[in-house]
């Protein structure tokens, strides 16, 4: 009798303590998670500005910053982000296995690449097996363009697979730059940027090469609980997300200024990689069926089921 | 008694596992978050018969291998040079005070920096687990000795080689896998965290890999798959390696009950 009682407790207390996590509520908090790197500028620009918080009264808004799109993903299902940035391929991959969430927006399209230091390499042919690629990590924007570009001129997606290194972008320069561990490096701005400004490092491939194309580098995403349960606050983010990328257009100068404060680099630096050809400030979404069907193909996602209007939230917002 | 142990281990699995399950039926999580065993099952098994997991598992085992293998020689020589002379003994007693403190992963950006990204590191670190509590215990377990059995070596006229190992090994041998249980935990933590901070080396990652691959594909039965394999290989080493080497040795030698 007494085993069973301490049984039925053990239960208890397990399922008490399972029960604590994911109800679905009003909050008076939202929380925004973005990751480093120039591409999440407008959102830098409209926390500093307080653009969304001087529009919702009442509500707080907490800003994050996390070291990756898995990192992001997991929160937003844990219910401690309401809004994240990321690369389409994550989103999708999420998408597959189920996620309910859909992009609200698109927010930058940059110029991304795979940088070498070895002379002898200039195409994707010339990557022997001993050498290592870092990127941030499988399943990553930067991932699938690799592999995008191993299965167009190799016919096989996974060529790359079995060398690549999880290193994170500024992890990832350090080890190119110190000319050690790895011989190339899949990034994107501002490492890209300092990257190619060292003597004798160079471009083997572009984003828009792997994917043949231009594309939405960073879209913004947020859960379907979070679109039903606070439409007001949806339709206030997007006005701010778009004033936010107007003012970076509009005035670069004034952004860099204010950029200063979150990037350990000078005005004119700012101002010179937010101005660089190829990086773009727009809402507008591009690339996503490249991406799904690639991802199918390849097998990184088994669903069919992605129709435009299970993908975003405004599907005008799609551009081809 | 061993028969009874292992009922009740396996009466406590079945129940966790039946909580688990009735808690994915309730319905009350997501499957993304809480996943039902069937799934969790089915992919184990998925990834065991199409070699992923097996292969990983195999590199995980090669290298925790390795790593303990040379630790043993490395921790035998230190602690045998400790217990016969007093300068390698203050040595051996400073390498232990300096390094057995410092967890693994708090070594790992030197090592990156030494060893670049790979098996070597790896192995480093699995050294630097099992080594210090493995010339501790050992050392402690040379003291131990009393010295009558030394003195009946020397009775019989058995040289110092012959001493070590007739006399010395065998009375030390508690201690010494006492040392190798603690360092086999350890390694095996450590193995598992570097195998996650690092990318596939060849194709192979390890355990620790597959698991952090399995989370960038949001593929959390994956992910838990992963975590059963390492929990049945811990309990497969301490409940049938290290208590058949028991039983054979210490246990019928009188040394523990």
């Amino acid at each position: 009798m007494r085993k069973l009682i301490s049984l039925l407790l053990a239960i208890t207390i397990f399922s008490g303590i399972l029960s604590g996590c994911g109800a679905n509520r009003k909050k008076n908090t939202i929380t925004i998670a973005d990751q480093y790197g120039l591409a999440y500028a407008p959102i830098q620009i409209m926390k500093d500005k307080n653009t969304l918080e001087n529009q919702t009264d009442g509500i707080r808004i907490e800003w994050k910053k996390l070291a990756n799109t898995a990192a992001i993903r997991e929160a937003m299902l844990a219910g401690e982000v309401d809004i994240g940035f990321m690369a389409i391929p994550p989103f999708l991959i999420g998408k597959d296995k189920g996620m309910p969430w859909k992009i609200i927006s698109g927010l930058s399209m940059s110029p991304l690449g795979l940088m070498t230091y070895k002379e002898d390499i200039q195409t994707l042919a010339d990557i022997s097996d001993d050498d290592r690629i870092a990127l941030p990590q499988p399943g990553s924007i930067q991932h699938i363009l690799l592999a995008m570009a191993a299965e167009r001129e190799f016919g096989d997606a996974g060529r790359f697979d079995d060398q690549l290194v999880t290193m994170a972008h500024p992890d990832g320069m350090n080890a190119l730059l110190t000319r050690k561990e790895i011989t190339a490096h899949f990034t994107s701005p501002p490492y890209v940027f300092k990257e190619s400004r060292d003597e004798g490092i160079h471009q083997i491939l572009s984003g828009q090469e792997a994917l043949g194309g231009e594309f939405s580098f960073i879209v913004g995403v947020c859960t379907e609980d979070f679109y039903q349960s606070h439409p007001e606050i949806y339709s206030v983010f997007v006005q701010a997300l778009d004033q936010s990328i107007g003012f970076i257009n509009n005035n670069p100068d004034l952004a860099a200024g204010i950029l200063t404060g979150y990037y350990d680099l000078s005005q004119e630096e700012i101002k010179q990689y937010i101005t660089w050809p190829g990086m773009v400030y727009s809402d507008k979404v591009r690339g996503l069926d490249e991406f799904i069907i690639f991802m199918q193909r390849a097998n990184y996602i088994d669903s069919e089921n992605m129709e435009l209007t299970q993908l975003l939230w405004e599907v005008d917002l799609y551009e081809k | 008694m061993r028969n009874n142990k292992l009922i009740h281990r396996v009466f406590w699995i079945i129940l966790l596992a039946l909580i688990w399950q009735i808690i994915f039926w309730s319905g009350r999580f997501s499957p993304l978050v809480f996943p039902s065993l069937l799934d969790i099952g089915g992919t184990l098994i998925d990834s065991l018969l199409n070699g992923e997991l097996t292969q990983q598992l195999l590199f995980s085992l090669s290298i925790i291998f390795q790593g303990l293998v040379i630790s043993l020689v490395l921790a035998v020589f230190l602690s045998l040079a400790a217990h016969f002379s007093e300068i390698a003994a203050s040595l051996a007693d400073t390498l232990v005070a300096i390094a057995h403190p410092l967890p693994g992963i708090a070594l790992m950006p030197l090592v990156l920096i030494w060893f670049g990204v790979g098996r070597q590191a790896i192995i480093f670190i699995i050294i630097h687990s099992v080594l210090w509590p493995l010339v501790l215990n050992l050392r402690t377990g040379f003291s131990s000795i009393p010295e009558i059995y030394n003195l009946v070596g020397k009775n019989y006229a058995l040289s110092r080689m012959q001493r070590m190992i007739q006399i010395m090994a065998p009375a030390s041998l508690p201690y010494l896998l006492v040392g190798l249980k603690i360092g086999w935990a350890r390694a095996w933590r450590a193995l598992i965290s570097a195998e996650m901070l690092f990318g596939a080396v060849s194709s192979s990652g390890g355990l620790g890999w597959y698991i952090f691959q399995k989370r960038v594909f949001f593929d959390l039965p994956g992910v838990f798959s992963g975590i059963i394999v390492i929990v049945i290989i811990g309990i497969l080493v301490e409940d049938f390696i290290f208590d058949k080497i028991e039983e054979r040795t210490i246990k019928k030698w009188g040394m523990k009950s």
